[in-house]
């Protein structure tokens, strides 16, 4: 009876969960002029909307670009800091560890702020995409190093050994050994970093140049005075992207994510 | 010789992120300090000059105050309903024995992979006045008019403890997965009910990570900006709102900088404070 208690209270928490997403996906095949509910019939004239308006299509596009471009700067700076951490850091790879993983306990407003303020000063401005990708690039770090740390931890050095002592040098030993070994936690690193630039806004929010807004942002100035289902069809193709992606990583690859 | 020489090549392999972090984080951070004591600037964001007219603005003015306090009791809120509601997901996903188990973990970690904007967006949907819950409770005819569910701290609260619930479940999970079982059925076995085996046994063991979900929980909840923005309006502000509205809006960069540096110095009062309180044993995970 307790347990039977216990297990509809977690089924509650999950609806509650899983109820708002629902809710979006649902409102976007409304059929009529603005969100009410119950739906008035089922239609997809929304998605059409959403296709043709070319600010959201920019916004997309933008997005994917920013994506993409933090994703190969993030992973091949965050590899090469877990590398370090993890083989050479010695005594001082807590210290590494923590000042990796600090972009992740500051405030992502506050870091926002901070890279504002700093790209004004030194002239920069926010004229371009620079200062986003950037900004980016700096709150997914971590999550690059977290993956590749935890597949080098279960990385056998014996391995690394064998191969010297077989003659291979540096090079070979990095390239043929340890790359495949830990292609699976640099993989998950990067889509993971791929995801999070993707769906981030406030760090986009302050640092965004002119025309240069993302998915997120756009989305975020439409929901201030709109209320039609486009919002919804809008968050749905985004939701179904980012799925898309994870649905790769555990299934193609057959990782598990480290979020933490 | 040889091995200054491999070390130096070691190094090159850490350079870039720290160059990153160096350049990109802490003179950035730094730069916000100074920012703080910036007299308001004529035609440009800030002036040139020191003063400390940003900080007495602020303590001279309740509205701020006010708005502060409001912050912190919407992150006390919110931290506290995301630990009644997630403890016991966190045990269930660390001990329960369903077959489903995976499908709920990934329930738990879907939020997370949803961009902070579309689920405060779905919140909207479901508390507005023409929402899912109040049409519901209107069709029923449980109330004559909508509920205000939005527009107000309730609404933030909700949302929030949704976005967040997450950064609670999981930190506790994995604490709780790391206790042995048999501790607790030893305890039952020795006479201890239900009740007192958890108070005495799991409560005191998955402590670290009730400290480490609670504490991000509540910095997560005073530094969030998208869903007070969205619940909230124009009415109720939360103090991330005031300061990104100080910035973007009005361009008072010196002393939207000076509220920032408030709120933060403030959240880190409470978090030091909450883990002495709770005998925290800092580590890094």
């Amino acid at each position: 009876m307790l347990s039977r208690l216990f297990t509809g209270y977690c089924l509650i928490v999950y609806a509650f969960l899983l109820a708002p997403i629902f809710v979006v996906v649902a409102a976007s095949f409304n059929a009529g002029n603005f969100l009410t509910f119950p739906p008035q019939g089922l239609s997809l004239r929304w998605y059409v909307v959403f296709f043709e308006n070319e600010v959201f299509m920019r916004a997309i596009r933008t997005s994917l670009w920013v994506a993409a471009l933090t994703a190969c700067i993030s992973t091949v700076i965050g590899t090469a800091a877990a590398i370090y951490a993890v083989r050479h850091a010695g005594r001082m790879k807590d210290t590494v560890r923590v000042a990796m993983l600090a972009p992740l306990l500051l405030p992502e407003v506050l870091t926002a702020i901070a890279l504002l303020f700093f790209f004004y000063a030194v002239g920069m401005g926010t004229r371009t995409m620079a200062g986003m990708v950037i900004g980016h690039v700096v709150i997914t770090l971590p999550f690059v190093f977290m993956n590749v740390v935890a597949s080098l931890e279960s990385f056998d050095p014996a391995l690394d050994l064998a191969a010297r002592s077989l003659g291979a040098g540096r090079y070979a030993r990095f390239r043929r050994i340890m790359l495949p070994l830990i292609k699976p936690g640099v993989i998950g690193g990067a889509l993971f970093a791929f995801i999070i630039s993707f769906d981030t806004f406030t760090i986009s929010f302050l640092l965004k140049g002119i025309g240069t807004s993302t998915l997120p942002i756009q989305l975020f100035d439409y929901l201030r005075t709109n209320f039609t289902p486009e919002a919804a069809a809008v968050s749905s193709v985004s939701i179904a992207m980012t799925i898309a992606v994870v649905v790769v990583i555990e299934k193609v690859l057959g990782l598990r994510i480290h979020r933490f | 010789m040889a091995t200054g020489k491999r070390r130096s090549a070691t190094l090159l392999l850490i350079a870039p992120a720290a160059l990153v972090l160096l350049v990109f984080l802490v003179i950035p951070y730094v730069n916000i300090v100074i920012m703080s004591f910036r007299p308001p600037g004529e035609g440009a964001p800030y002036g040139v000059g020191f003063t400390l007219a940003n900080y007495r603005k602020f303590f001279s003015d309740s509205f701020y105050m006010l708005q502060v306090l409001n912050t912190l009791w919407i992150g006390f809120v919110v931290t506290l309903s995301c630990l009644l509601i997630g403890f016991p997901v966190a045990w269930q996903l660390a001990r329960g024995e369903s077959r489903l188990r995976p499908l709920y973990y990934s329930i738990v970690l879907a939020p997370l992979l949803v961009g902070i904007v579309i689920r405060s967006y779905g919140w909207t949907v479901l508390l507005g006045n023409n929402g899912v819950i109040n049409r519901t409770l209107m069709g029923w005819g449980v109330t004559d008019g909508p509920l205000p569910l939005m527009y107000n701290g309730l609404g933030i609260c909700i949302a929030l403890t949704h976005v967040l619930l997450p950064f609670m479940v999981l930190p506790i999970m994995s604490a709780i997965q790391g206790i042995d079982p048999s501790l607790e059925a030893a305890a039952r076995s020795l006479g201890a009910s239900r009740a007192v085996a958890f108070r005495r046994v799991l409560l005191p063991l998955a402590r670290p990570g009730i400290q480490t979900g609670s504490i991000l929980v509540f910095v997560l909840a005073i530094s969030a900006y998208v869903t007070p923005a969205l619940i909230g309006g124009l009415r109720v502000k939360t103090m991330a709102v005031t300061v990104v509205d100080a910035l973007i809006d009005t361009f008072q960069w010196p002393f939207g900088s000076a509220l920032a540096l408030v709120l933060s110095v403030v959240g880190a009062t409470c978090v030091i404070v909450f883990a002495r309180l709770t005998r925290m044993r800092w580590k890094v995970a």
